[in-house]
């Protein structure tokens, strides 16, 4: 397979804007600018990026509590998810909702989601909609090796294959739920062999490969389309920072973080870039520093912003339907 | 884990089971037969578990041979451990297992060095549950010692597939070192890549060029960025690449030559299965066969890969030259079929009833 210089480019694009993003909320989290939770998605950026790239506008995906990678992957504005973390009425939700909420169904983000496991069901009736509409698009279901343990894992991977529908389930296998580590939660090494309980092709790829996972996508999606069914995907990575922001990571060793830290997505892929001549060393500093100011922007953008009116508490909260109901 | 060499103690004359017997070794990779092929090609699906029950059975067949002691890599899913508690609380294990006292890497890496501990361990036969992969990286480290690759991959061409309870007895034959290896073996070819004199890497039945830039997610399974196949032998009945050259000329194991096909126009087609389930009409221009020992040398006209065995391994710069020279330096591989026979001729499996 080979990529074009302009999806290379957008691809190293979009990890550099995940790493930078996570990392200046790390900075405005600890600084109290950022009320709630936030969970990083630092040093997974390969999994996204490679997933999404293969995805258009009209396509669907669901996501996590460590939704932010996913959310900037499939095309998500910097400035509004900034502006919702910072709990502005600018924000994706009016800063109703956090990190852990962010939806932008216009480019078919169906929501990040603070119920491990939730996104799973989501994408089986995105998946079954998008069928019943005769239309072509995907969904693709992100979560994690935890929420593999989830009773909605094995609900949605039964639907999806008894309804062919096209859905690609792509586990984030980070190693960790929380504290616990893969080994104590469950007894199986690779999650793809999941799939195999369902009937349809499961998959264990390098998950800080951007081009493995890319090209393993590609044929998913693809399979998808043509109606084939769904697909598991298990994407091996690992999350730098502990499970949320203060989390003191006291149940993994340094020596385990270090390693995983030598097989930073990123510079793998910039080796790659500039060896075969898809980039030189400036454009890729050049790509980092537009990013950087990127992200700057969208800071200054949520400071500005208003926080939301008193008046609004109970707006948008539950839909009108039930208010309605109330009333009644 | 303490390392132990032992004697060779002297062989009886009409030897039977039971008597001097090494220890075995056993290489399960937990990650062979996982990758993108199940997607594009309907590839073989053997999981973990299953590995786990091959173990177990070429543990029982082992032990009631007269193995005492097996040694197994440590792996990710904990094949060797899992197999051991089965059989131990099922009442079942007689003979002493230990797994090797190594770092996991979980890669091929582990493969590697514990091919080299069990070297050291003076085993008297390895079985390797994997796929082309797993044996390529078992053979850059393996020497002298007899070799049983069991399949549990995906494309492969050089393990068989072979039931673990009739590897466990081929495998306790060998290490009673009753039989000489060459008897029972027999010695493979392999293909290695060199740059500049150094050797870059080995394959053991297919390098292949293509016009591919990176490794991504490692197989091949399409003909259209092909370029170059060779081969260390072609067999029609193969699947994989060294199926191609295996439609236009035969190389067995024991032809001391190997095989070069350039893709391309003008020339003929040859259809062959180049994945499983993927059937394709290959464009064929040319086949010559090559010298053992003899390197043959590619000048790379653009940035492209060789895949070893399958699997997208090193990349090539433009105007890059390599050579490729294919030897008799690989593993000792044991023939079952061959290794059960002469036993029979010995009278290894009979035990006197009083
Ligand atoms: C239904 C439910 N149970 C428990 C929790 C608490 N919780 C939040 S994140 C998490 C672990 C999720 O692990 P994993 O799916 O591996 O995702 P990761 O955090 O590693 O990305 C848990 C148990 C929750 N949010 N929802
Ligand atoms: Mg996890």
């Amino acid at each position: 397979m080979n990529l074009s210089q302009e999806l290379l480019a957008s691809m190293y694009r979009k990890m550099m804007k995940i790493r930078k993003f996570e990392q200046r909320v790390s900075e405005l989290f600890a600084q109290g600018m950022v009320p709630g939770f936030v969970h990083l998605y630092i040093g997974e950026e390969a999994t996204a990026v490679g997933v999404c790239e293969n995805l258009k506008d009209t396509d669907y995906i669901t996501s996590t509590h460590r939704g932010h990678g996913h959310l900037i992957a499939k095309g998500g504005e910097l400035k509004y998810m900034m502006a919702e973390l910072f709990g502005r009425k600018t924000g994706y939700c009016k800063g109703k909702g956090g990190s852990m909420h962010i939806a932008d169904a216009k480019i078919g983000i169906l929501g990040a989601n603070g119920i491990v496991g939730a996104g799973l069901p989501i994408s089986v009736g995105s998946g079954l909609s998008a069928r019943m509409r005769g239309t072509d698009q995907v969904t693709v279901c992100f979560f994690g090796d935890g929420a593999s343990n989830q009773g909605t894992f094995h609900e949605a991977m039964n639907m999806a294959s008894i309804w062919r529908l096209p859905v690609i389930f792509v586990c984030e296998n980070n190693l960790y739920g929380i504290s616990m580590r893969q080994d104590r939660h469950q007894a199986i090494a690779d999650i793809s062999d999941r799939a195999q309980a369902y009937g349809f092709p499961g998959i264990t790829v390098d998950g800080n490969d951007v081009l493995a996972v890319y090209e393993v996508a590609h044929e998913a999606v693809k399979r998808a389309r043509e109606g084939a069914g769904p697909t598991l995907i298990e994407c091996k990575t690992y999350r730098w920072r502990g499970h949320f922001e203060g989390d003191p990571t006291t149940y993994r060793a340094k020596e385990e973080l270090e390693e995983w830290m030598a097989k930073d997505p990123i510079p793998r892929f910039a080796r790659y870039l500039e060896e075969n001549g898809y980039a030189s060393r400036k454009e890729l500093e050049e790509i980092e520093r537009s990013v950087e100011s990127e992200v700057q922007q969208a800071i200054d953008f949520a400071e500005k912003s208003d926080l939301p009116d008193e008046a609004d508490a109970v707006t948008d909260v539950y839909s009108d339907l039930v208010e309605e109901g109330r009333a009644r | 884990m303490q390392i132990k060499m032992r004697e060779v103690a002297a062989t009886a004359t009409s030897p039977s089971m039971g008597e001097y017997m090494k220890s075995i070794g056993i290489i399960a990779n937990p990650a062979s037969g996982k990758d993108i092929r199940r997607l594009v090609a309907h590839a073989t699906i053997i999981d973990n578990n299953e590995k786990v029950n091959i173990v177990k059975r070429i543990i029982l067949s082992a032990q009631e041979l007269g193995v005492k002691e097996i040694y197994i890599m440590p792996d990710t899913f904990n094949i060797g451990f899992k197999a051991r508690d089965d059989l131990a609380s099922a009442r079942q294990l007689a003979v002493k297992v230990y797994i090797l006292d190594m770092q996991i890497t979980a890669s091929l890496k582990d493969t590697i060095r514990a091919t080299e501990i069990l070297q050291q361990l003076d085993v008297g036969c390895i079985i390797s549950l994997g796929g082309d992969g797993t044996n390529r990286a078992i053979a850059k480290a393996l020497q002298q010692t007899p070799l049983l690759p069991i399949s549990t991959g995906t494309n492969n061409v050089y393990p068989d597939v072979i039931e673990g309870t009739v590897a466990g007895i081929a495998a306790a034959v060998a290490a009673s070192e009753i039989f000489d290896l060459k008897d029972i073996c027999i010695k493979n070819k392999r293909i290695e890549i060199l740059n500049e004199g150094g050797l870059l890497d080995i394959a053991l039945v297919d390098a292949v060029i293509c016009n591919e830039t990176f490794v991504g997610a490692r197989a091949v399974w399409s003909c259209e960025t092909i370029s170059d196949i060779i081969v260390t032998k072609s067999r029609p009945n193969a699947i994989g690449f060294s199926s191609v050259p295996g439609y236009i000329d035969v190389i067995e194991e024991s032809d001391d030559f190997g095989g070069w096909v350039k893709l391309g126009h003008p020339g003929e087609t040859v259809v062959a299965p180049i994945a499983p389930g993927v059937v394709r009409p290959v464009p064929v221009k040319s086949m010559f066969r090559l010298e053992l020992d003899r390197p043959y040398r590619h000048c790379a006209k653009q940035n492209s890969m060789i895949a070893l065995d399958g699997e997208r391994e090193i990349p090539l710069k433009k105007s890059c030259t390599v050579d490729f020279v294919v030897t008799r330096n690989g593993p000792y591989q044991l023939n079952v079929e061959k290794t059960l026979r002469a036993a029979l001729k010995t009278k290894f499996f009979r035990k006197v009833c009083i």
